[in-house]
């Protein structure tokens, strides 16, 4: 009944067996690296594995930047023009959404899955967040180039501004190709932050997660009500510029990066 | 079917060779807020192999093979895998894969799914997985998320097997399979097993039907080990024998036995211990009934009186 399978021949047939063209080479350029650390070439890999959902990660954000300006186009076409140079509309902040969602997405649906495919979840969380910056840097590109062809057509002929939000997104290109980045990229990890607590303690932690933001927020504002600190806070946001704000966001981005990679590392999921 | 060589005989927890220790874990522990889901868990698995982890829903297993793979984290003990701890340790993560029973997938087409596997695992044979996508009648193009659970199951074991991963973790593998892909599923495992040895641990409570791969039987119960051995040694190791009452009475005297029951005047007893030609002579002189405990009933018992089939485990370590 027993057999010892130490140097056994590969079964037969095994040689007749054909490969199938869709599936990539496997894999002794993995790229994974030999260490116990992450190395760039692992990072790479988990972002190949991410883009393998190319609806999640290459098309909705676009499709849903496309299907936004349409609307708003739609929407300016039947409303009356008004007396103003800048109709805002607020197609753009679709993208934002998504972004979001992308970002639950990427920790509830993807992590598991990488995980199970031997993925340490430092690496995983490094990938994820290098394709955030990634498709943050294209996102932002795709706002500045729009911004400028936007101010070059009048507004797309309607006086239409979609890639410019004011106040926000209303400077240079550079500037907004910088903040539209900043904000893609807070969003998608704090969406990861999210699916993190969603995989950890379900729609019950994500409602206590959501919960006590909700309370740290009014708490803040009960203080600033007590302290009579409004005045200042309004002074502070009269006065920062549109690159301070850009420069506050980006250094949430960081603290939302460290939380997160410090509690990937920790939860288990 | 056949099954390999147990392999058993510690020679230092290199974890690199063939033959030295890949799976090393002493005393480990898991306590959650409310209970204890693994205690004082203590076992080696040097070369390669087909491991039975074997227990009831909630015995302990699916936390064990997650802290195995660095997906949970033990509260005391050690674990060390392929020579060091596995958790968040990318050189030893990258030799192994866990395929879980509720395995939770991107939204992917099947063939995805394959190619993520194929990017991640250096010894990734698309071969076998384009040959087992045909025997499962899994097509490529489908979502995951259309998938009946047979099927996903199915996509599971393709990934678990053609991934080759040094250590392969099976976590009840073939939950929701009918009878006959579970058949496919065995041989599939064996014969892909035979020309490529290598680690296997597989998670079951379908001791019997997979008995006859397993080199090696690990019954948890309640978070602790109750039985380790190899699955030869548990094969005829304990008998149940029926007849008569005084008759087995008779036959039983004085061997270890876990446990007795009187029907009128018939009995039937589970005694441990091989028998011989006398043995079997003097049941047919007493008319009694000799069965072999199978591997499944043999861990419900040490399940029930782990301190009476210890001596199992002893004689078999």
């Amino acid at each position: 009944m027993t057999t010892h399978p130490e140097g056994a021949s590969p079964a037969p047939g095994a040689d007749r067996r054909t490969a199938p063209n869709w599936i990539p080479r496997a894999a002794p350029g993995t790229g994974r690296g030999t260490g116990r650390g992450t190395t760039p070439g692992a990072v790479v890999t988990v972002v190949r594995y991410l883009l393998l959902d190319r609806m999640m990660y290459l098309v909705l954000p676009w499709a849903w930047a496309a299907f936004g300006f349409v609307l708003d186009v739609v929407v300016l076409r039947l409303t009356p023009a008004g007396h103003t140079d800048h109709r805002w509309v607020g197609g753009l902040a679709a993208v934002f959404l998504v972004t979001f969602t992308v970002g639950v997405q990427s920790v509830v649906r993807a992590l598991p899955y990488a995980l199970t495919l031997g993925v340490s979840r430092r690496t995983y969380f490094l990938g994820a967040t290098a394709l955030a910056v990634a498709m943050a840097a294209c996102f932002g590109l795709l706002v500045g180039v729009g911004q400028i062809a936007e101010r070059a057509t009048g507004g797309w002929g309607m006086h239409m501004a979609y890639f410019r939000v004011p106040y926000l997104l209303d400077g240079p290109w550079y500037l907004s190709w910088l903040t539209a980045s900043v904000v893609f990229v807070l969003l998608f990890v704090y969406g990861m932050w999210y699916g993190l607590v969603f995989r950890r303690g379900g729609l019950p932690g994500c409602t206590a997660f959501g919960a006590a933001q909700l309370t740290v927020l009014a708490l803040a504002a009960v203080v600033t009500t007590w302290a009579h600190g409004w005045h200042r806070i309004g002074h502070f946001f009269a006065a920062v510029t549109a690159t301070g704000v850009t420069g506050l966001l980006a250094a949430a981005v960081v603290v939302l990066i460290v939380g997160g990679f410090a509690t990937i590392r920790r939860l288990a999921v | 079917m056949t099954a390999a060589s147990p392999s058993t005989a510690p020679t230092g927890p290199t974890g690199s060779a063939g033959s030295a220790i890949a799976v090393s874990v002493a005393g480990l522990g898991r306590d959650y807020r409310d209970h204890r889901a693994l205690s004082d868990v203590t076992f080696d698995i040097a070369g390669p192999g087909i491991t039975g982890l074997v227990g009831r829903n909630g015995a302990g297993k699916t936390t064990l093979m997650r802290i195995l793979a660095g997906q949970e984290f033990g509260t005391a003990g050690r674990v060390h895998v392929f020579g060091a701890p596995p958790r968040e340790n990318d050189a030893v993560l990258r030799r192994m894969i866990l395929v879980r029973e509720d395995q939770t997938y991107p939204d992917l087409k099947v063939r995805h799914a394959l190619a993520a596997a194929a990017l991640l695992h250096p010894h990734w044979d698309d071969a076998l997985a384009a040959e087992l996508l045909e025997a499962y009648e899994l097509p490529p193009d489908r979502p995951i998320k259309k998938l009946s659970r047979g099927m996903r199951t199915a996509l599971g074991i393709i990934v678990g097997l053609a991934a080759r991963a040094e250590l392969t973790l099976f976590d009840e593998p073939y939950a929701g399979l009918d009878a006959v892909a579970r058949t496919l599923f065995y041989d599939q495992l064996l014969a892909d097993y035979t020309a490529h040895p290598r680690r296997i641990v597989l998670s079951t409570h379908l001791v019997d039907e997979a008995a006859e791969l397993l080199d090696r039987v690990l019954v948890l119960d309640h978070g602790r080990i109750v039985l380790d051995a190899p699955a030869d040694d548990l094969r005829g190791a304990a008998t149940t024998v029926s007849g008569p009452a005084a008759g087995v009475d008779r036959f039983v005297a004085g061997r270890p036995t876990l446990g007795r029951t009187t029907l009128g005047a018939q009995a039937r007893a589970v005694m441990i211990g091989r028998l011989d030609a006398r043995d079997r002579e003097l049941a047919g002189h007493l008319r009694l009934r000799l069965e072999d405990v199978g591997i499944q009933q043999l861990a419900v018992h040490a399940a029930a009186h782990p301190d009476r089939t210890a001596p199992i485990t002893a004689r078999a370590l």
